[in-house]
């Protein structure tokens, strides 16, 4: 511990935020008091729109969808589904040729999609509807809200809307363009004079994240950046 | 070139904030420890810069860390940003510099910012916030400002939180230097070059580029709640190479239309392409550190051919005054000429 000349409360009160019981009282008290005096909007999910080649390889998805049957039997469904089709979805993610990673994850009572892909978004979920449409259609019903977007291959812009919505938020890897998130959200357009308040950002971040409960942390670590599979496959040698 | 007497006036302005001045020293990072090492470039870098240092033969180099405030007072344990001078020595006696620190992004645009940055973030008295006051920012669900290390009776934190409040552009530069801690070692941080540089391949390609220096042995920082050493970095760094020398891979990301390639302020994608360029191999403290940095006069823009500055007018404003701090300590000049190049 650092020295200190200070008395007791001084000691108490650097101590106290590392308690948990400080903690517990701060998420029952003091984070729905100021969430209702500053309201905080949920950020959308997924990547930024970007123009640049390299924002537009290797992008991540983080599908979470609430399953209806909250018990073990539900995600037993939920497993089955994916099982029973594993065939048509290894041949739909050959057959879209922009996916780097995919897989399905059951994680509480959600089942997940994380998959990192190449290309814009929208026609990431176009193609897999139209390779793997029958298999989404098992898998949702199974969702929450997913009975209004099905069939998906009749419902498309509905459908990616649908997925959109349930695509994480991306905090980026930068505390001050998490605050630009916020402001592009709120219509904040940095008006001179700027005046903000940085020593916010804490009670900013736990507001945001009380409003996108799950989030994906940071842009995610990649191993060879700005590369599609495209050009990994070929490089390999791996044909196509 | 940044004019003359603007690169005065940047210095002094360096030096009208320091605690007490420092003839014949650096003006920041005053205190640094000169370490040998030997650089080979990886099999790839060739085929993106055809600098002499990057054909794979292997180049001696001498390298300054140091730490980040100006004065004689060494902090080892205080939150500061550390500096990785490096020059690579050419065959021809020329040299090529890289000087990169532990800030991934700067906190100014351009030499205006600087000199209204420097006007607004002055030395002020520093003293622990109350606790009424810190119990204030905790219902606020704000984080109280760090206590005050032993000794510490001054500090630019409040000035520079007052300066990015106003100022956009320099909150992401700012709040790193708030967070950056002290490494438990020089060779355990990351450096980062900061600027954007051109670099040409065969074919007389050429990419614009950031660098930065990884350590091998990993990224770790004290813990923030232990006391803070005052010397211990000079003693780590020895010790450990006295054991095994030490490794620092060069990543270089290319830039893509678009970024940032002239304002040092703006961060690229993590998803820009990132080349391997070498490993920097450091073997020794020499004993005389007067020649093993002190005396070196380092430069951000003493650049082997296939490399050329951006048009960053902060890295363009640092060719003028790393040359006046070095006027004024007597250091060796900045020439290019083999035979006086130091």
């Amino acid at each position: 511990m650092m020295p200190s000349n200070e008395g007791l409360l001084d000691r108490i009160v650097d101590w106290l935020p590392t308690t948990l019981g400080f903690k517990r009282v701060a998420s029952w008290t003091l984070v729905p008091y100021w969430a209702r005096r500053t309201p905080v909007k949920p950020l959308p999910g997924g990547p930024h729109p970007s123009f640049q080649r390299g924002d537009n390889v290797q992008c991540m998805m983080n599908l979470i969808m609430p399953l209806k049957i909250k018990s073990p039997i539900g995600r037993a469904e939920a497993a089955l589904a994916i099982a029973q089709n594993k065939d048509t979805i290894y041949a739909g993610l050959n057959n879209v040729g922009t996916v780097h990673f995919a897989r399905f994850v059951i994680v509480g009572d959600n089942i997940c999609m994380f998959s990192v892909y190449d290309g814009d978004f929208t026609n990431y979920i176009r193609d897999f509807i139209a390779t793997i449409g029958e298999v989404f259609n098992e898998v949702v019903k199974l969702v929450e809200g997913g009975e209004k977007v099905t069939p998906c291959e009749k419902n498309v812009e509905a459908f990616i809307q649908w997925v959109h919505e349930r695509d994480l938020y991306q905090v980026p890897d930068t505390a001050t363009d998490f605050l630009r998130d916020q402001e592009a959200l709120n219509g904040d357009r940095a008006v001179s004079p700027v005046n903000d308040d940085l020593t916010l950002l804490p009670r900013k971040l736990v507001l945001q994240l009380r409003a996108n409960a799950n989030v994906s942390l940071g842009n995610g670590y990649r191993a060879y950046p700005g590369f599609s599979v495209a050009q990994v496959r070929k490089q390999l040698g791996l044909g196509w | 070139m940044v004019d003359a007497s603007v690169a005065k006036r940047l210095v002094q302005a360096i030096i009208d904030n320091l605690p007490e001045p420092v003839p014949g020293r650096r003006p920041v990072h005053t205190i640094g420890i000169g370490v040998k090492g030997k650089f080979v470039a990886s099999d790839v870098a060739r085929t993106y810069c055809i600098a002499e240092h990057f054909n794979g033969q292997s180049v001696d180099v001498s390298v300054r860390f140091s730490n980040g405030l100006g004065g004689l007072e060494q902090h080892d344990g205080w939150s500061d940003v550390r500096g990785m001078a490096a020059r690579f020595h050419l065959r021809d006696g020329t040299g090529s510099d890289l000087i990169a620190t532990t800030l991934g992004e700067f906190f100014v645009r351009n030499v205006d910012d600087f000199f209204k940055f420097s006007e607004v973030a002055k030395r002020e008295p520093y003293e622990r916030r109350r606790w009424w006051q810190k119990l204030g920012d905790l219902l606020q669900l704000k984080v109280p400002p760090r206590n005050p290390y032993p000794n510490e009776t001054q500090s630019v934190d409040a000035g520079a939180l007052r300066y990015a409040n106003r100022h956009r552009f320099s909150q992401l530069g700012i709040f790193q230097v708030g967070l950056i801690g002290a490494p438990e070692s020089y060779a355990r941080a990351s450096y980062h070059a900061v600027h954007t540089f051109w670099v040409t391949g065969p074919g007389a390609v050429r990419r614009p580029v950031r660098f930065s220096w990884q350590p091998v042995a990993g990224v770790r920082n004290t813990k923030l709640t232990d006391v803070p050493r005052d010397k211990y970095l000079f003693e780590e760094l020895k010790d450990r190479l006295r054991r095994w020398p030490a490794r620092f891979m060069l990543m270089m990301t290319i830039g893509e239309e678009g970024d940032a390639l002239d304002d040092p302020t703006k961060p690229w994608p993590g998803t820009r392409i990132r080349i391997a360029m070498g490993t920097l191999t450091l073997t020794e403290v020499p004993e005389d550190q007067d020649a093993a940095g002190e005396r070196i006069s380092f430069n951000p823009c003493r650049l082997a051919p296939g490399i050329e500055a951006s048009n960053d007018p902060i890295l363009e404003a640092r060719l003028g005054a790393y040359e006046v701090s070095r006027e004024m300590r007597g250091g060796c000049p900045f020439r290019w000429r083999p035979d006086d190049a130091k």
